[in-house]
């Protein structure tokens, strides 16, 4: 479905060399599929985030959504494909203060054209089981509810993709487990996720381990069942 | 539709941020509320000083005063020469003179019974109210028997009315002027407050000969009224009065008169003057205002965009053009200041209401005011909020995201 061809992005500075934070980085992501990206902070993971969820461009490659180039639409085309293709969890939530769940989840229904956004949010909030919080704000939510919620607004325009950056690292043990295993039943649903973590335990949840560093791709490894359904029991 | 869905979504965030939207609507707030003011008050004033003149002066009136001075209300001179004689001879030699009127004048208390009020005191001829174009309300006016008898009969002003006579009835009544009698033959017509504060109905009008035989005993004038029959001349007119009043006066070439004359048509031009003040200066102290309620709202608009860059990050993530972002912060400016003006508009005039009670000016209309106020808060609005909208339309999704 989606495809980085010896996507490279270079970050010029005005005093010094410039910053090579992605070198050659070529990968594939069927349909479907389940994968981690995983690193130490500075192998260029939030940069290969960024250019695979079209909010920055790389300075080199090619980048196709079903065999069409992406990074030569223009920025109105690329924001249509963010509103309808990508749904994005960032490890801080990104929920509007003093705003309810619902509202929140109902933030890229303002961007769409669709003519009827009845009913979408609320289905996204029973997706994530918090059908009995739609009228709490964030600060009445804990930090796994915040992120479930952040989740449904990532799903309520129906995205091809979803892309996660970190979506546990502000989370407690039990909280992170629960939400990757959210993404788990996600993606047995059918959904394609990315999920960026520098936790091997979080990544283990996938079906595809994709590892990063210094900038270049140096692993990308299947992860077996049994090592799945393991981590699923404890 | 999606635009409508936007501008729906940002009235309900500004809602959630009153304190924040209350600092940025108060400088438009102020803003509109001296435009307002200043407009509503300034064409009540304009309003009050047209009535004025137009009761002093008529369309053609000119005003001749005892004692030399340039301007209406300015210093006069000494000067106790003015006599009917000049005023005669004005109208005898001067070509269309319609009508004139002399008049003296003094402050006296006047008295009915246990009641007495201080007035004013004019002794009038049996033209006057022809020529100022004034009549009584209730009850007669003198003819030209009384003022060449000299009789003590008075019309007096609904203030001297009330004080002396409270709910009865004045006419046929005695009253004293100083120490001297006279009869009350009729109230005058109301007049209301002149630009100077002075209630014109504590006004008593006696027939000149009997004010200046029994109460003043001098026989010069404090002024005339001639009412000319083509204003368009009366520059040349006036040029006329003065050579003949300098003449009778025996005035050389290097001595000032000793007597002013003023036309309606100088009035009116100096009316003139005092609507540009009225219309340009006082508006464009307001103006500034708005601008400065302008740049301080969009000094608060611009540091809303820092504190909301995540938002503004997350907003280009899940799909907002940067156009979206820009008509956001351009509604938000927008709709604040037009919630502004409104509040301005009902503030100053509420204001100029009170002032204009003061000043004893009629009631203020607000419409002008009004429409004018909305717009230019709107336009502050928009014009503050354009440099605040393209930075944040202008931010890189991905930084902004950091």
């Amino acid at each position: 479905m989606i495809e980085l061809k010896e996507i490279s992005k270079t970050y010029k500075r005005p005093t010094g060399e410039p910053v090579v934070a992605l070198n050659d980085v070529s990968l594939h992501v069927e349909s479907g599929e389940f994968v981690a990206i995983v690193g130490a902070s500075g192998s260029g993971k939030s940069t290969l985030m960024n250019i695979l969820g079209l909010l920055d461009l790389p300075t080199a490659g090619r980048y196709s959504w079903n065999g069409q180039d992406v990074t030569t639409l223009d920025a109105n085309r690329q924001a249509e494909m963010r509103n309808k293709k990508i749904g994005f969890i960032f490890q801080s939530f990104h929920l509007l203060p003093r705003t309810t769940a619902l509202e929140n989840v109902e933030l890229p229904l303002l961007y769409s054209d669709r003519k009827s956004i009845k009913d979408l949010s609320r289905r996204a909030l029973d997706a994530v089981n918090l059908t009995d919080r739609i009228h709490h704000r964030p600060s009445e939510l804990s930090g796994g509810q915040q992120q479930r919620v952040a989740i449904a607004r990532a799903l309520v325009n129906e995205p091809d993709l979803l892309l996660a950056d970190e979506p546990t690292g502000n989370l407690d043990r039990a909280s992170a487990l629960e939400i990757v295993s959210t993404f788990r039943s996600l993606n047995r649903a059918g959904r394609t996720i990315v999920l960026i973590t520098h936790d091997q335990e979080i990544a283990s949840f996938a079906g595809r381990i994709v590892k990063l560093e210094g900038g270049r791709m140096v692993g990308d490894e299947r992860v077996t069942a049994s090592t799945a359904v393991t981590q699923e029991a404890q | 539709m999606k635009n409508a869905r936007l501008a729906r979504h940002s009235l309900r965030m500004m809602s959630r941020y009153k304190v924040r939207t209350g600092f940025m609507m108060l400088g438009s707030v102020i803003g509109i509320a001296g435009l307002t003011f200043v407009i509503a008050v300034g064409q009540s004033a304009q309003r009050k000083i047209l009535k004025t003149v137009g009761q002093m002066f008529g369309d053609s009136g000119i005003v001749i005063h005892d004692g030399g001075g340039q301007m209406m209300g300015g210093p006069h001179g000494p000067g106790t020469r003015l006599k009917i004689d000049d005023i005669a001879a004005i109208a005898k030699e001067v070509p269309g003179i319609e009508a004139w009127d002399p008049m003296q004048t003094i402050t006296a208390s006047v008295r009915h019974g246990d009641s007495t009020d201080n007035a004013a005191v004019f002794g009038e001829s049996e033209r006057w109210p022809q020529v100022w174009n004034r009549t009584a309300s209730r009850g007669d006016l003198f003819d030209e028997t009384a003022v060449t008898g000299s009789a003590r009969v008075a019309i007096i002003g609904e203030t001297v009315a009330k004080a002396l006579f409270g709910s009865d009835d004045p006419l046929g009544a005695d009253i004293q002027i100083g120490s001297v009698p006279f009869k009350v033959i009729g109230v005058l017509e109301a007049w209301g407050t002149d630009p100077h504060g002075m209630d014109r109905d504590n006004e008593v009008i006696v027939p000149i000969s009997t004010l200046m035989r029994r109460l003043t005993n001098v026989d010069t004038i404090s002024a005339a009224k001639l009412v000319v029959t083509d204003a368009g001349r009366s520059d040349e007119m006036k040029a006329e009065m003065k050579r003949i009043l300098r003449e009778r006066h025996g005035l050389t070439s290097g001595q000032p008169s000793d007597f002013s004359i003023i036309t309606a048509t100088e009035i009116r031009r100096m009316v003139a003057q005092v609507q540009r003040v009225l219309f340009f200066y006082l508006p464009l102290v307001a103006v500034i205002v708005l601008v400065v309620g302008g740049i301080v709202s969009a000094s608060l608009m611009l540091a809303s965009v820092n504190e909301r860059i995540a938002e503004i990050g997350l907003r280009r993530a899940i799909g907002a053009r940067s156009q979206d972002i820009r008509l956001q912060f351009l509604l938000e400016t927008t709709i604040t200041m037009l919630a502004g003006g409104v509040g301005g508009v009902i503030f100053g005039y509420a204001v100029a209401q009170l002032g204009a009670t003061r000043m004893h000016l009629d009631g203020v209309n607000p419409w002008m005011a009004a429409l004018l106020g909305v717009a230019a808060s709107s336009l502050v609005g928009l014009l503050a909020g354009v440099l605040p909208a393209l930075r944040a339309a202008r931010l890189h999704p991905a930084e902004a995201l950091r």
